[in-house]
């Protein structure tokens, strides 16, 4: 029997159905969603082999889209189905529990080891980073080690244990033995600085993760691991001759961001209050409290190297004096700030607590390397283009440091749920308002590109 | 109105407004059919009532937002008594005194001091014995029992005059994950010193070399300390040798001569310098922080260095027993007697040597049946 098809159209003027019945074209499809309708069960039917051939069409279609190469998302999402025999357990087991906005699933303490606050509080900033937990609840880490020491795997454990619903707190010894047998400058049962810690871990875990679609990793060129989607970002440096004005340019890798404070023996750069960037960050603090935004254009302000460090210029072919400037060559999908707040210098070692306020939301576009361009191609003001959410980041982790350099204790803010927070201090998780969190001195602080959905 | 003919400038406002509603009533109207179908496919294909939970669950996991507890409901501070396995001893570790634990464990960290650490190579000896020691001055290090979970052996007595806090403990790589301790390894007494009677003259070289080896008189055992033991003299050393190995072998070897610096500082540098590459672009990791370097801020690291004392640290390789690349096995004799010494540096070298494990077998899962 043939297959005759027509299009669904003008359902609601019964065309369709007299065409149905006396062409007995029994099927029809329909042009807005490829939903097929069967006359004879008066109802749309779902096909498997129909489905299939419909999601291998759009799959190609959607390759086909501009959009789809500038943005890198090669495939349509599609949600999750449960297969028949999903179906059924899913059916025998209506016990069921699903993390809505009240839902302490996904929070768990941890206990402290010994001095290991530091550790502790990067690995409540790490199991809140959306993206992290997403890859690793579905299981996208297929290990190729040979040996049971796979960070990554006990980082996708971590993430089991946080989610398993268990209250009681987790003992991460695991974690902290594996973290020293691979990061071997870290070792030893002393207090140590959170920052490093997530350096060295972020380390380890990206050596230890093959790029999971197959691809071995750690080539130079090529390393598409999951840390590298989603902490690396390009920090260009600028250095500018004075004399001949030729700049060279080098982009180096980075994944995290430390940012000088006001109140450390180098000068801090006196900075207005309305220069740009100010503008687009609406810092909400009273003015005189130094904002990261302050930091970060001090940490992108151009620098005079002065006399005694000259650097060699291929236009001169001489030595001169140069300014060198930072900025963003690209983002990362989580960045992290570093406030270097402990000072070894070689006068004083002390603990710098100048307050800094840092905002819930923030435009990173005064910082890219782009804007720069710009602004020296005489564009001063940029117009702030509010449909596009490329540098548009939000905040979801703060680490604070109470104490002195040589004893204190480390705890994390993280969000969960769009605007709840909750304070991490080892076992104990408690709520916290917007204000503790905003409030807080602020040793680390980890920002999320705010996507759309 | 035919469609060639439409042409808007042409229209009035409420022509132009009610085009507009037409055209927003029917994206609207697809996008409610578009919620439709998704509506009507899950209830036909059954998986519709997926968003329904069990209320009674549910609230078992509410929020709490109390003084006085967590957000779980429960009262702070319980949780004095959790206790973990080390991985790399197998001992049962109270958790808040685990991360001391593990820095001895693994023999790193300042204040502990090191004893020599031997393994002969296995292809050379037959009988095989073991003697890996561990001289704890750590005060807090009271709850030291030794062996693996087969040989779960406590420490005896304290009063053995050859070795008050002294106590053999398993052979651990250092920076490795322990596998399984073959207990054949074992031939001695744990508690009290070597007995040299069973002893072959291959194991007597080798334990001679990096210990003591003073034969007390109360036990007939010998002493496990380093070399440079306080309890007994050069000379009683010397006659030992002697005595055991005949009159060729009555030098010790000097430790002056083997002694090796802090030339292992360089290699952990240079472990986060060589890192991957990222673009092509840089030879700098992004371990290095490139952006914490580029302020003009003098500050380097955040921490305070470790102490290196370079006099303590002595390095001697066995001449005689199993071949063992020189590279990759060191022993470490660290003089008990002159406290703190750096234990970072030689532990540089093995740690970058990683033996290939046997693959572990992947545990039950909870998917497994649904496949």
């Amino acid at each position: 029997m043939g297959f005759y098809c027509c299009a669904l159209i003008n359902y609601s003027k019964k065309h369709i159905h007299e065409h149905a019945k006396s062409k007995r074209h029994n099927l029809a499809i329909d042009l807005l969603y490829g939903g097929i309708y069967c006359f004879v069960c008066q109802d749309y039917i779902y096909d498997k082999d129909m489905e299939q051939i419909a999601k291998e069409e759009q799959r190609k279609a959607w390759k086909l889209q501009v959009f789809s190469k500038t943005s890198g998302i090669g495939e349509k999402y599609s949600m999750w189905e449960p297969t028949k025999r999903e179906l059924e357990l899913l059916r025998h087991n209506p016990k069921r529990r699903k993390i809505t906005a009240n839902c302490t699933i996904g929070l768990r303490g941890l206990i402290n080891l010994g001095n290991t606050c530091f550790m502790n509080c990067i690995v409540q900033a790490l199991t809140h980073t959306p993206l992290l937990r997403d890859f690793f609840l579905s299981d996208r880490h297929k290990c190729e080690m040979q040996s049971n020491s796979c960070l990554v795997c006990e980082m996708s454990q971590l993430f089991q244990e946080f989610y398993s619903g268990h209250r009681s707190p987790h003992i991460p010894f695991r974690l902290l033995h594996l973290v020293w047998t691979h990061a071997r400058h870290l070792a030893g049962y002393e207090q140590q600085d959170a920052h490093e810690f997530l350096i060295a871990a972020l380390d380890v875990l990206h050596r230890h993760c093959k790029d999971d679609n197959g691809k071995k990793a750690n080539n130079p060129n090529h390393c598409s691991c999951i840390i590298d989607q989603i902490f690396t970002g390009g920090l260009q440096s600028d250095v500018t001759c004075q004399v001949c004005h030729g700049v060279s340019t080098t982009i180096d890798p980075f994944w995290d961001i430390s940012l000088d404070l006001p109140g450390s023996s180098t000068p801090f750069w006196p900075l207005s209050p309305g220069s740009d960037g100010s503008v687009v960050n609406g810092d909400s603090h009273p003015s005189g409290a130094t904002t990261l935004t302050d930091c970060l254009r001090r940490f992108t302000r151009p620098e005079h190297l002065g006399s005694s460090a000259k650097i060699k210029c291929s236009g001169c072919h001489s030595y001169q004096e140069s300014t060198k400037q930072l900025t963003m060559k690209r983002l990362p999908i989580v960045a992290c700030f570093h406030l270097k707040r402990f000072e070894h210098s070689a006068k004083l070692r002390r603990k710098i607590t100048t307050y800094v306020s840092f905002p819930l939301e923030l435009d990173m576009t005064p910082f890219m390397a782009s804007s720069k361009e710009s602004r020296m191609n005489g564009q001063y003001l940029q117009p702030v283009d509010s449909l596009n959410n490329d540098n548009k980041y939000s905040l979801f982790a703060v680490v604070n440091h109470q104490g002195t350099l040589e004893s204190g204790h480390y705890t994390t803010f993280i969000r969960q749920h769009k605007d709840q927070w909750f304070k991490c201090d080892d076992a104990i998780i408690t709520k916290a308002s917007i204000k503790d969190v905003l409030d807080s001195e602020g040793s680390v602080a980890h920002i999320h590109q705010c996507s759309d959905v | 109105m035919k469609m060639e003919d439409m042409s808007l400038s042409g229209l009035d406002n409420t022509k132009l407004e009610a085009l507009a509603h037409d055209v927003y009533s029917d994206l609207v109207e697809d996008a409610c059919l578009g919620l439709c179908f998704e509506v009507h496919r899950a209830v036909k294909q059954g998986y519709f009532f997926l968003d329904e939970t069990d209320q009674e669950s549910m609230k078992d996991f509410e929020i709490v937002d109390q003084p006085g507890v967590d957000i779980f409901g429960q009262v702070y501070n319980q949780w004095k008594n959790k206790e973990c396995v080390c991985p790399n001893c197998s001992r049962s570790i109270a958790a808040s005194r685990f991360a001391p634990h593990l820095e001895k464990c693994l023999g790193m960290g300042r204040n502990s001091s090191r004893i020599a650490n031997r393994r002969i190579a296995s292809s050379n000896n037959t009988s095989k014995s073991e003697s890996d020691q561990e001289d704890n001055d750590d005060i807090n290090d009271n709850d030291w029992s030794y062996g693996s979970e087969k040989k779960a052996k406590k420490r005896k007595s304290e009063k053995n005059p050859n070795s008050p806090r002294r106590s053999k403990s398993l052979k651990h790589k250092n920076g490795e994950l322990s596998s399984n301790v073959n207990p054949d390894l074992y031939k001695y007494n744990y508690s009290s010193g070597i007995s040299y009677e069973t002893l072959g003259p291959e194991d007597l070289r080798s334990i001679l070399t990096t210990q003591c080896g003073v034969v007390s008189e109360h036990t007939k055992k010998m002493c496990t300390r380093s070399q440079r033991c306080p309890q007994h003299t050069d000379e009683q050393r010397r006659a030992v040798r002697v005595f055991l190995l005949g009159p060729s072998a009555s030098m010790l070897p000097d430790s002056e001569t083997m002694l090796e610096n802090d030339g292992y500082d360089a290699p952990d540098g240079q472990l986060i310098m060589s890192r991957l590459q990222w673009d092509g672009s840089s030879d700098i990791s992004p371990s290095d922080s490139a952006s914490s370097k580029a302020s003009t801020n003098n500050s380097e690291s955040k921490r305070p260095k470790k102490k290196k004392n370079p006099s303590t640290l002595t390095l001697t390789t066995t001449g005689g027993g199993g071949e063992r690349d020189k590279g990759q096995e060191r022993e470490r004799v660290v003089g008990s007697g002159s406290g703190s010494s750096s234990s970072q540096n030689a532990l540089g070298l093995s740690s970058r040597k990683k033996r290939p494990k046997l693959p572990v077998p992947p545990g039950p899962s909870i998917y497994d049946d649904l496949n």
